[in-house]
């Protein structure tokens, strides 16, 4: 039976509008919100909707915000680039060179493993491996490596980035040995009749068939990054303020209008990045 | 140098995969510029022979020679070998011009640019995409991607090239264009093809020789009329689904099957006794009575128009189906009662036995 075009137009409207309900509700308003709180005017006591761009002067013209906002695209620059180098090998093998699908699906949930106890337990035990007196110390002493105990290694921004790394490198390995997995050996083998090497076959083909992973890899790894607090401040000593953690501390203040401020901030942001990731491939095309 | 008669020779090349025997003891030798089809049944040893060949897999015992050159332990680029996949494996991410220049653009020593952009010009010609070399391999059709694949592969001028049922991805009306244009390229460039297929009419119409093989080993390997007319054992015999094959022993000038002694005049050497005889040499007859000559009897089941000819579908005792095939050329067809008993004849001299 041939079905109406206003029925079947009417039946769309009526499938998207749990999803249009939703979003409105949780994503477009709260942000609508934030961005009006941030004109709001903040006194010691309270916060007035008398609109004043006195939150936004106030952070353009501290030094310490910019600080913080230099070492938020800095730290997430940084794991951005360890959690592609650790984790795209680790895909490369996973995702490739294991033949069987049972093993690499069992390795893949073997990345996983971490996630079965809770973020914070994951964060904090980074304290006794790198603390002065941690793991990582005693062994390297142990066996002579270093004569004193390396501080650096806690309370630093070092710790803050082995920590997030380590945290967020499945989120990087996930995607890429999933596109890896699809790729059909025959097209490998193809290249390899043709007389490419090994490195050749990587670069113009395995890497390019590979890239939507890397992509949607490296969008899950920034959001997450650029929004972070708590890996920050249990592992720099509140040394390393991130955007997160001034939101934390100004809302735990009650000065709501600052950090709206920062949440516009941080959601520009992470817009600009993952616009700029999707401009590298068209994720629709490609999955 | 002197050149070898032939382009490559297999000497007792075997290869196991735990018990399974995928090839056992292959001795082949193939000559230049020659269309050679390889004929087999899905999973007996066709792809594995072909890989085994191309250098993907590694034999367990014997040797590979190529151009006269041992090439047993070289790896498949250094063969000098061509190879088509089954789904053509194109590049998805690259344009048909980089797919097809690839081997030039990304062998040891890369070729320029120029030269690069003028070989994928000509060898575009002569496969016939022009005016698609800017079209991602996404956009173009079956038959395209597979002038792509071969092209890909010849632009690397090897002498052998080796196609793993280059038309099995295609469509009926393309396979058959396809197949008059991969002769026709082959002739052209001189070339040997080593042709992969699982059905007996690609077989014999594309093949100079035709290889049969039977789980990993050579039943037989020669011209299409010779593996046609004279099947060198039953299995060959059934393979190219034009004969209707009986069991049975053979016993003096008759052999004896379960549905009754069928008189033959000459044997083929073999080491399954078997009776064949080819579906357009039986006659039907509504005459149910044994008379003269070989015979079964036999209920009609089904016809099926084939346009030159009509296939009828007999059962015998058993279930054994038999077919008959009636030219239409040597009049109208039949029409015959299913359910009703039919006799069905040929003559002695047309059957095959082994034995």
């Amino acid at each position: 039976m041939a079905v109406p075009a206003k029925t079947s137009s009417s039946t769309a409207w009526l499938l998207i509008a749990p999803g249009v309900l939703w979003m409105t509700l949780f994503l477009v308003i709260p942000i609508a919100m934030i961005v009006y709180v941030s004109f709001w005017t903040q006194t010691t006591f309270k916060i007035e909707p008398t609109l004043t761009l006195a939150s936004w002067q106030q952070f353009f013209g501290s030094d310490t915000y910019l600080t913080s906002l230099w070492t938020t695209v800095r730290i997430w620059l940084i794991v951005l680039a360890a959690t592609l180098v650790i984790g795209y090998p680790t895909a490369l093998y996973v995702g490739l060179f294991v033949k069987s699908k049972t093993l690499s699906t069992i390795l893949l949930v073997v990345c996983v493993i971490p996630f079965w106890t809770s973020f914070l337990i994951r964060v904090l035990a980074w304290r006794p491996m790198l603390g002065k007196e941690g793991a990582i110390n005693i062994v390297l002493q142990y066996f002579g490596i270093v004569d004193h105990p390396i501080e650096a290694l806690l309370f630093t921004e070092l710790s803050v980035i082995i920590g997030m790394t380590q945290i967020y490198c499945v989120f990087m390995v996930g995607p890429i040995a999933f596109m890896l997995g699809r790729i059909d050996p025959n097209i490998i083998e193809a290249s390899r009749d043709l007389g490419a090497g090994f490195w050749r076959i990587f670069r113009k083909i395995i890497f390019p068939l590979s890239l939507p992973g890397v992509v949607v890899g490296a969008i899950f790894v920034s959001v997450m990054v650029l929004g972070e607090f708590a890996t920050a401040s249990a592992l720099s000593g509140r040394k390393v303020n991130l955007l997160g953690n001034i939101i934390v501390t100004q809302v735990g203040s009650l000065k709501w209008a600052l950090a709206s401020v920062v949440g516009v901030i941080l959601t520009i942001i992470m817009g600009i990045v993952v616009s700029l990731f999707l401009r590298v491939v068209d994720l629709r095309r490609e999955l | 140098m002197t050149a070898a008669a032939h382009i490559f020779r297999l000497d007792s090349v075997s290869k196991r995969y735990g018990e399974t025997v995928a090839l056992d003891n292959i001795n082949l030798s193939v000559d230049r510029n020659e269309y050679v089809s390889l004929l087999g049944p899905s999973g007996f040893g066709k792809t594995v022979l072909l890989r085994t060949i191309a250098g993907f897999e590694a034999p367990d015992e014997g040797r590979i020679e190529v151009n006269g050159v041992d090439v047993s332990s070289l790896p498949a680029h250094k063969r000098g070998i061509g190879f088509v996949f089954q789904n053509f494996a194109l590049f998805p991410h690259l344009t048909v011009a980089d797919n097809i220049g690839f081997g030039l653009a990304n062998r040891d020593v890369p070729a320029g640019k120029d030269e690069i952009a003028t070989r994928v010009n000509d060898i575009i010609k002569l496969v016939g995409l022009e005016g698609l070399a800017a079209r991602g391999v996404g956009q173009i059709s079956g038959g395209q991607k597979q002038r792509v694949a071969l092209a890909r592969t010849l632009i690397t001028e090897p002498k052998l090239i080796l196609l793993d049922e280059p038309l099995g991805a295609l469509d009926a009306n393309l396979r058959g264009r396809m197949r008059n244009e991969l002769r026709a390229i082959r002739e052209r460039l001189g070339v040997t093809f080593l042709h992969v297929t699982g059905s007996e009419t690609e077989a014999l119409a594309m093949g100079d020789r035709i290889i049969v093989l039977d789980h990993g080993h050579i039943a037989q390997f020669d011209i299409p009329d010779t593996v046609y007319s004279a099947p060198a054992t039953p299995n060959v015999a059934k393979f190219l689904n034009r004969y209707n094959v009986f069991d049975g022993s053979v016993s003096g000038t008759s052999f004896k099957t379960e549905y009754g002694d069928l008189a033959f005049t000459q044997k083929t050497k073999s080491d399954r006794p078997a009776y064949a005889v080819r579906y357009d040499r039986v006659a039907v007859d509504a005459d149910e009575s044994a008379g003269k000559g070989p015979s079964v009897p036999a209920s009609f089941v089904a016809s099926e128009y084939l346009g030159s000819s009509i296939m009828y579908f007999f059962e015998a005792m058993g279930g054994k189906v038999i077919e008959v095939e009636h030219h239409l050329s040597n009049g109208a067809p039949k029409t015959f009662d299913t359910e009703k008993s039919y006799r069905l004849r040929w003559k002695p001299e047309d059957a095959i036995v082994f034995g």
